[in-house]
């Protein structure tokens, strides 16, 4: 009792200590702009946030400079054990808030993540940029949002102001994309859809059939899996079967065992049956997890533009490849990965100009970021608006052909 | 004084309380069977076959991992947590072993394949068991005399190792698992067809788990397996090695979870570093429900879980099946902790 | 004078007092020594000191489920989860979106008291029907509870806001604050402070008076009538209640006590991330939280604590940084290959490294069982347990039937 009592004594005691002692301010190094990425970079999502970190980073050494001030690459690993967690990345996001010289983060990767983060950035507030995040949600105000996304655009951003921009179609686009294919291209009636229960799974599932429905086609057994540990496909395919399915949609992505489902509907559905599904699916990992499924029945949606398709980003994508020349280290957002470092960049120059030639604020960034217009970058031309969203995203669509994924048709939209 | 100790006993497990309890356990279990009965009813016949065809298959595996569960709790009353990762192990040993026994997927088919397939059995339960063995000696043994907590805890820490092992040697991906079995689907008259890859997973962990039995009953090991159950102490006074008996029943325990493994990876055609875990509980499950220490409760119990897990996916909704599993777990410990086919043994 | 000279030589040889005077005084200076090592941007580290105080406050309930009680909780997280998500509800906006339809913002101060009572209901509520069990019966009730309760949160949709979780939740707010140049101001009084990622060093404050609240009440009841009926169960369950322990009740307490804490854990862990999701609360939460008891002690505050100081310095400080320390030595060295992956399978030293992570963890649980049982600060009572045999007539008959 009398130890208890000493030691809350000697706590109180440090508390007073502290509070009255000097730990030193935050002093910046005129000179050091430090730009800051958050990606899954380790595990099996690092087959999808290296080649995008790749991509940023390359777009800051390109750049070196900025108005007299070095540029800086300050990479983060939002994956625990192999996978996204937004814990991590909020987590991740606190630390680079200390860091008084980051003035703003490419990423994050998974719209779950982005949930998670843009709050903490929006109190501080810091500009973030994502290459590939789709969810609706994050942007826009739907009255379902809340309801199946858990969050809104207003929630997620307590101060009321945006700092949170994207390149990427958001999942309006890629879901009825893939729906209106399905149905105009394809010529189906019937899919059955799951998804991961992850805000982009469920988004872009919910938005596929919401479209597919609208055209005539009929859902079944819709479903949402648990998939933070493996699940045993096999009865819901059956029961997709049962009820007249004709393919599958999975609103899911590969680390989230998208896949997985091809490959137990062997003996359920024939390999000629129809798979489909958003970017998520669309990478090598889907192909493996298929087995002998795979086939070229397999259409995935990007939410990017195929930078290969512009003639002008010919001499940097080439520039690039020989910086890296592993296949393995360009993905389908490592163009989009350096599009959103250089707008960021572009945005920071603008905002030292802003200030008089001196380190700007973060919250200038972000203005100057909003004011972003007709930056031609390597996957397409950006326009951002106010609410942070591409004005005129484009998107493809690629069939699993002749051992890889192929552009079959690409999507211009505007908002 | 013995008499008192005794009453006092009872009165910790039969309170008043209890008998309330179990009504209330009976009734939810009433409501449950009748909700299903309607669905199946509603479904057909087809579509329940079918059903009842991918939840007998799953529920084979979980048998198969489950008896190892129970055969180390009845001697030793250990709840080894690592044998879900040893069950693991035994689908990555297998692939790894694959191109040593010309396993190549899509170019060995048909009657082929059965002697290679027999060598991978064999080779790699060998494995396992020897891995479990060893896991035995070094994690388990030093602390057969350590208040339960510590055993315990090594099991987990054996069990993060395995997996930490398998996550540096394939990484957290998702393995591809080749594709051996046929498609087919196999007509049981009326109409309704059986998965062909259902029915070989269901022979071969029958024809596994009747031979265990019959080690079990009949030859001397086995006799000293359930005497070592019993009573360690009066067994050892019988003239039975107690180290050796323990060894054994963590051989072939692991055998059974490697078996398991390569079925596993038959069956799902993927298997990932952190698979074990999640299966491993609801073996574990299964046991309970079957009664633990007891080897027909365990198989019992696995194709229960199996069969409901399929039934709730197909019929209900899928988000809430692992909820379901788990509360039944709950409910099998707080109405009957004996399991389905267990005896009464008070105080464990 | 002379009493405190007393004080001091009646302390000096007692590990306890060491162990509790050592953390207080690294407390206290802990903040300024980072900021002072890091030139000032150490606030991100202070605010990881106040996320290992989360675990610091759920290895000393935990400790006094498992060590002073002697039941083992394999589900411990699932009390976390409830005071997190309880958090959460009652203070955001998410409450007005659910079929409620009316937001509610408890002040944290309140809040965390409603997360401690929640959570405590919780385990009164589980314990009531399951403590009757014994020994490893209650261990699977426990990580049955433990594997239901993150799934739940997770699944009941519109109510917990699914798999995203609820995002933006109140931040603590203090009608006043002393500012200073920690932050880079100037001394001054702030009005109105909220508590923001920006200044981590509050939430780090707030942690340690937590933390001195719960020794202190946990300690108290260790010396009281209640922690000598838990070590009576824990040593012999009949006997202690053949001498007139109320032994269900006794143990209800510590279960509910155990919890409460956790719960308490978990509202400051919602306040401080601005939000929670059920993938935080998985099994290896309860795993590890039980071996920081294990490590340091079962049955012993300080040495609980002092497990969670070394386990959470492992593993969210030291392993996450081992990867990059490791690309950064392999480059040094010029072994510049070691680090790019190549096709033969290897992945990269930083790769191998960050996957080696559960072998290390694994590693730690055996080994500290094998090479010291009774932990880094042990109990001098459990210490005395641990060495000597159970007797065997304490054991329960055994079967395996075919």
């Amino acid at each position: 009792m009398v130890r208890a009592r000493g030691l809350a004594v000697l706590i109180v005691a440090a508390f007073v200590a502290f509070a009255c002692g000097n730990a030193g301010g935050g002093t910046s190094s005129k000179g050091t702009i430090d730009i800051g990425s958050d990606l899954p970079t380790s595990g099996a999502d690092a087959s999808s946030g290296l080649p995008t970190q790749y991509g940023a980073a390359f777009a800051v050494s390109q750049a070196g400079t900025v108005k007299g001030f070095t540029l800086k690459f300050v990479p983060y690993d939002d994956a625990v054990n192999g996978k996204h967690d937004p814990t991590k990345g909020a987590q991740n996001l606190q630390q680079m808030l200390s860091d008084s010289k980051l003035l703003g983060m490419v990423g994050p990767f998974n719209s779950g993540v982005a949930a998670a983060e843009i709050p903490v950035a929006n109190q501080a507030p810091l500009a973030l940029i994502s290459p590939s995040n789709t969810n609706e949600c994050l942007t826009l105000a739907f009255d379902y949002c809340q309801k199946y996304a858990g969050y809104t655009a207003a929630s997620l951003r307590p101060t009321g102001k945006n700092n949170y921009f994207r390149v990427a179609a958001n999942d309006t686009f890629q879901g009825p994309a893939m729906a209106d294919f399905a149905a105009d291209t394809l010529g189906l009636k019937t899919i059955a859809v799951f998804d991961d229960q992850e805000p982009f799974g469920l988004g872009v599932a919910n938005n596929f059939a919401k479209e597919f429905t609208k055209k005539g086609g009929t859902v079944v057994a819709r479903q949402g899996f648990d998939t933070s540990s493996k699940p045993d496909f096999h009865a819901w395919l059956n029961k997709a079967k049962a009820a007249g399915a004709q393919g599958i949609y999975a609103g899911a992505t590969s680390a989230s065992y998208g896949c997985i489902a091809r490959s137990q509907s062997q003996g359920i559905f024939d390999a000629n049956s129809y798979y489909l599904g958003p970017d998520g699916i669309g990478d090598g990992q889907c192909i493996k997890d298929s087995g002998a499924m795979a086939s070229d029945h397999m259409y995935a949606t990007q939410g990017v533009a195929d930078a290969n398709s512009n003639t002008s980003a010919a001499a940097t994508i080439a520039a690039y490849k020989k910086a890296h020349p592993s296949p393995d280290d360009t993905g389908a957002y490592t163009f989009a990965g350096y599009d959103c470092a250089a707008i960021l960049i572009d945005a920071i120059g603008r905002a030292i100009d802003a200030n008089g030639g001196n380190m700007p604020t973060r919250q200038q960034v972000i203005d100057q970021m909003a004011k972003t217009s007709n930056f031609a970058g390597l996957t397409g031309t950006y326009t951002l608006n106010d609410k942070g969203d591409p004005t005129t995203p484009a998107l493809q669509v690629q069939q699993y052909k002749g051992g890889a994924w192929t552009t079959v048709k690409n999507i211009a939209v505007t908002v | 004084m013995a008499a008192m100790v005794q009453r006092l006993r009872a009165s910790v497990i039969s309170t008043p309380t209890a008998s309330l309890i179990n009504l209330v356990g009976l009734a939810i279990v009433a409501v449950a069977l009748v909700a299903t009965a309607q669905r199946v009813y509603q479904g057909g016949a087809t579509y329940f076959f079918q059903t009842l065809g991918f939840g007998l298959a799953q529920g084979a595996i979980f048998a198969l991992v489950a008896l190892g569960y129970t055969m180390v709790y009845g001697i030793i009353e250990l709840i080894n947590f690592a044998h879900g990762d040893v069950f693991t192990l035994g689908a990555f040993i297998s692939l790894a072993l694959m191109p040593v026994f010309g396993l190549n997927e899509g170019r060995i088919s048909g009657a082929a394949l059965i002697l290679p397939l027999l060598g991978l059995f064999v080779v790699t339960m060998l494995i396992c068991a020897l891995v479990n063995v060893g896991i035995e000696r070094v994690a388990y043994r030093p602390l057969r005399h350590a208040p339960r907590l510590a055993p315990l805890i090594t099991a987990i820490g054996m069990s993060a190792l395995l997996e930490g092992v398998m996550n540096v040697w394939r990484g957290p991906f998702n393995l591809h698992y080749p594709d051996f079995l046929p498609s087919t689907q196999i007509p049981i008259g009326g109409g309704v067809t059986i998965a062909a890859k259902a029915v070989m997973v269901i022979v071969v962990a029958v024809v596994l788990m009747v031979s265990l039995t019959l080690f079990v009953n009949r030859s001397k090991l086995g006799k000293a397996m359930r005497a070592t159950a019993q009573d360690r102490d009066a067994a050892q006074l019988m003239g039975i090695d107690i180290n050796r008996t323990i060894s054994a029943t963590f051989f072939i325990g692991a055998a059974l979870a490697g078996a398991a493994g390569i079925i596993y990876g038959l069956y799902y055609n993927s298997v990932q570093a952190f698979d074990g875990f999640q299966y491993g509980l609801y073996a574990f499950t299964a046991a309970v429900f079957g009664g633990i220490g007891n080897i027909p409760g365990a198989a019992l119990g696995g194709i229960l879980i199996g069969v409901i897990y399929s039934i709730s996916d197909g019929y209900f909704t899928v988000s809430w099946t692992q909820v379901l599993v788990f509360a039944i777990l709950i409910f099998v410990l707080v109405f009957r902790p004996t399991g389905l086919l267990g005896m009464r043994v008070p105080e464990k | 004078m002379t009493t405190v000279r007393n004080f001091v030589r009646s302390n000096v040889r007692n590990p306890n007092a060491v162990a509790y005077f050592l953390m207080a005084v690294s407390a206290l200076f802990f903040p300024a020594v980072v900021q002072f090592a890091t030139g000032g941007s150490g606030d991100y580290l202070v605010g990881l000191a106040a996320d290992g105080g989360i675990y610091m406050l759920m290895a000393i309930g935990l400790n006094v489920v498992v060590g002073f009680a002697g039941l083992l909780d394999l589900g411990y997280a699932a009390f976390f989860a409830i005071g997190s998500y309880t958090y959460a509800l009652v203070a955001s906006n998410h409450l007005g979106v659910t079929p409620i339809g009316h937001s509610l913002h408890v002040p944290f101060w309140i809040a965390l008291f409603i997360g401690m009572f929640v959570a405590a209901t919780a385990g009164a509520l589980l314990g009531a029907p399951t403590l009757r069990l014994r020994g490893d019966y209650l261990a699977i009730v426990t990580l049955g509870f433990g594997e239901i309760v993150p799934r739940v949160f997770r699944n009941a949709g519109i109510w917990t806001g699914g798999v995203p979780g609820i995002s933006a939740l109140d931040v603590p707010t203090l009608p006043g604050w002393v500012q200073g140049p920690w932050v880079g101001q100037d001394f001054g009084w702030v009005p109105d402070f909220r508590f923001t990622s920006a200044n981590l060093t509050a939430y780090y404050m707030l942690m340690i008076i937590l933390i001195a609240f719960v020794v202190i009440l946990v300690h108290n009841l260790y010396n009281s009538r209640l922690g000598r009926a838990w070590m009576a169960v824990r040593e012999d369950e009949t006997a202690a209640a053949a001498s007139g322990v109320n032994t269900v009740s006794v143990k209800l307490l510590a279960f509910s006590i155990g919890a409460a804490t956790s719960g308490f854990a978990g509202a400051f862990y919602g306040a401080k991330l601005s939000y929670v999701s059920s993938e935080n609360f998985g099994f290896i939460v309860s795993v590890t939280v039980l071996a920081m008891v294990v490590l340091g002690g079962m049955g012993n505050i300080p040495g609980a604590m002092l497990g969670a100081i070394v386990l959470y310095f492992i593993l969210f400080w030291l392993l996450p940084n081992a990867p990059g320390q490791m690309q950064g030595l392999a480059s040094s060295l010029g072994l510049d290959w070691l680090n790019q992956s190549n096709p033969n399978g290897w992945p990269g030293i930083g790769e191998v490294v960050s996957r080696s992570k559960y072998v290390i963890f694994g590693l730690i649980l055996v080994g500290i069982m094998l090479l010291r049982p009774q932990g880094l600060l042990p109990s001098q009572i459990r210490k005395q347990e641990l060495t000597h045999e159970e007797p065997e007539a304490l054991a329960a008959p055994r079967q395996l039937q075919a």
